[in-house]
């Protein structure tokens, strides 16, 4: 499903992000991607829905080679592509319901189309009886799953998410951490970036460590320690 | 480009202009403003222009017919020239008129001297030629220029050099002024959507982090560059034309003789011009704005 291939990025300053990093993940994969701020976790991901591209390699996503991608294919790659990120980045003037609707817009998705997903991702995140509340009127933890709403859907193959508890307590990350299992179960691959070593080592899934912008460890029921 | 993608511009364009009130204002405002003062040049331009072409109307071509024809063959020549769409009315002066005038001058004495009679008339049978305006000029001159009787043409040609210059000189004055205040507004459109795109920079890294095109993201600004634009050239329209004819009105009431020179196909025309203006501007002000669409697209800035 996504196949790095000597991937290394070097930032204008000489930065090494990520250096020389080959790594497969496989359809319907659960992949935690840890270690220490600046490891390059980030950046990786960014790579993923060519918000970036790196300076030598290869990212191949479904078998295409992303990198080589022209700059106005990279909309289509990400309609495929579900992205949740730490900061909800919800638009604050729009209902739940028309945050979700926003992914399918853009695809020039039906009315009748989009009022059926719309209505199915909110019901896959709980939230159906808030979709005409404002962002503003919900808790982290739900504008968090809102987030996860619209970013599946499009019904993507791969969900790629960055801290997605990090602004959340531990009971609601593990809420969100649920609902993340529950999508990876219908068959998405899901690639994500945390620093929750407690919900790591509880799930045991495959865990990648990042240090220096190196893998240093790829296991596959695997723990939080990279030190 | 869908239907449903439309109506989505139309929709958005319309929940920003209310969001961002102030700065649709200032944009249809400014494309208003310049469309108001670009038509006016324009206005003047044309009347001036028009007003140039009936004093050259008024002025009249001489032909000299060649020695030895009779007056009825001179006769026989105007009838058939008159059928000219150029030409509005012809008056055939024999030699012994063309004298008679010259006698009463005050120097027929001087004229007498140097061999002027009315048995020995140099003179040449004349058509005095009254055009219909001073478009029809060339055209004419081309006509009478073949005409085999004809030996002389003579049109107060330096008169019609300076109107024809001064006609060109004009709208060339105008040319600039527009392209001035195009410019001028086009760098206003520019920047007050560009404003704008930052005040919504967060909408615009959400939309193309769900996959948006970047024609997708331009979609709704440019729906609004096109309303802002036929918004503020049709205020333009109004204005304009309210104060011309109240302008009108007043001039009438100054000089009693004035007359409107500038007709209604003309208006219309120029009304026609100043909404096309007015849309370009509003969608090139935009589309000039968006050009680097991708850069506001970023989700974090570059770094680890």
């Amino acid at each position: 499903m996504i196949e790095l291939q000597g991937v290394t990025r070097i930032f204008p300053n000489g930065v090494r992000a990520l250096n020389n990093i080959n790594l497969t993940i496989n359809p319907g994969d659960f992949v935690f991607l840890v270690g220490p701020s600046g490891a390059g976790k980030s950046t990786f991901l960014r790579m993923l829905f060519r918000e970036d591209t790196p300076t030598e390699g290869k990212i191949l996503v479904d078998g295409k080679d992303i990198t080589q991608m022209p700059e106005s294919r990279v909309p289509y790659l990400r309609r495929n592509l579900g992205i949740v990120l730490q900061d909800f980045q919800l638009l604050k003037r729009r209902t739940v319901a028309e945050n979700v609707a926003f992914g399918l817009r853009v695809i020039g998705a039906s009315a009748s189309e989009i009022s059926n997903r719309v209505q199915e991702a909110l019901e896959q995140v709980g939230l159906s009886h808030k979709r005409r509340m404002f962002p503003t009127e919900l808790s982290g933890g739900e504008q968090q799953r809102v987030c996860i709403a619209r970013a599946i859907v499009n019904n993507p193959l791969i969900l790629i998410t960055d801290e997605p508890t990090g602004n959340l307590d531990p009971m609601i990350s593990q809420e969100i951490m649920q609902l993340f299992l529950e999508i990876n179960a219908r068959g998405t691959t899901i690639v994500m970036a945390t620093h929750n070593h407690n919900l790591v080592n509880k799930l045991r899934k495959r865990v990648v460590a990042l240090v220096d912008g190196q893998i240093i460890k790829d296991e596959a029921c695997g723990t939080y320690a990279y030190e | 480009m869908s239907l449903a993608n439309l109506s989505f511009f139309v929709n958005e364009a319309g929940t920003n202009m209310k969001r961002s009130a102030m700065m649709a204002f200032i944009t249809i405002a400014t494309i208003g403003i310049a469309l108001v003062m670009m038509g006016a040049f324009l206005l003047a331009t044309m009347n001036l222009e028009s007003f140039l072409e009936q004093m050259q109307a008024e002025a009249l071509v001489t032909a000299y017919l060649k020695p030895g024809f009779a007056i009825t063959d001179a006769k026989t020549l105007s009838l058939r020239l008159t059928s000219l769409s150029e030409i509005e009315d012809i008056e055939v002066v024999t030699p012994d008129q063309a004298a008679r005038e010259l006698f009463s001058s005050p120097d027929d004495q001087k004229l007498l001297q140097i061999g002027i009679s009315e048995e020995s008339n140099p003179l040449p049978t004349t058509l005095r030629i009254r055009i219909k305006s001073g478009n029809h000029l060339e055209s004419l001159l081309e006509k009478l220029k073949s005409e085999p009787m004809i030996d002389n043409i003579s049109y107060g040609e330096d008169l019609f050099q300076q109107f024809h210059g001064m006609s060109q000189l004009l709208w060339l004055i105008s040319l600039v002024i527009v392209i001035m205040l195009g410019l001028a507004s086009l760098f206003i459109v520019y920047n007050t959507v560009r404003l704008t795109l930052f005040m919504r920079r967060e909408e615009i890294v959400i939309m193309k982090l769900v996959g948006a095109t970047n024609w997708f993201v331009r979609g709704p600004f440019l729906v609004e560059g096109f309303i802002q634009g036929l918004v503020g050239s049709v205020l333009a329209i109004i204005i304009l034309f309210a104060a011309y004819q109240f302008m009108l009105a007043k001039l009438v009431e100054l000089i009693p003789f004035f007359t409107a020179n500038v007709g209604f196909d003309q208006l219309f025309k120029l009304s026609a011009k100043l909404l096309m203006m007015g849309i370009v501007l509003g969608i090139s002000g935009s589309l000039l704005s968006l050009r680097d669409i991708s850069k506001f697209s970023k989700s974090t800035p570059e770094g680890v």
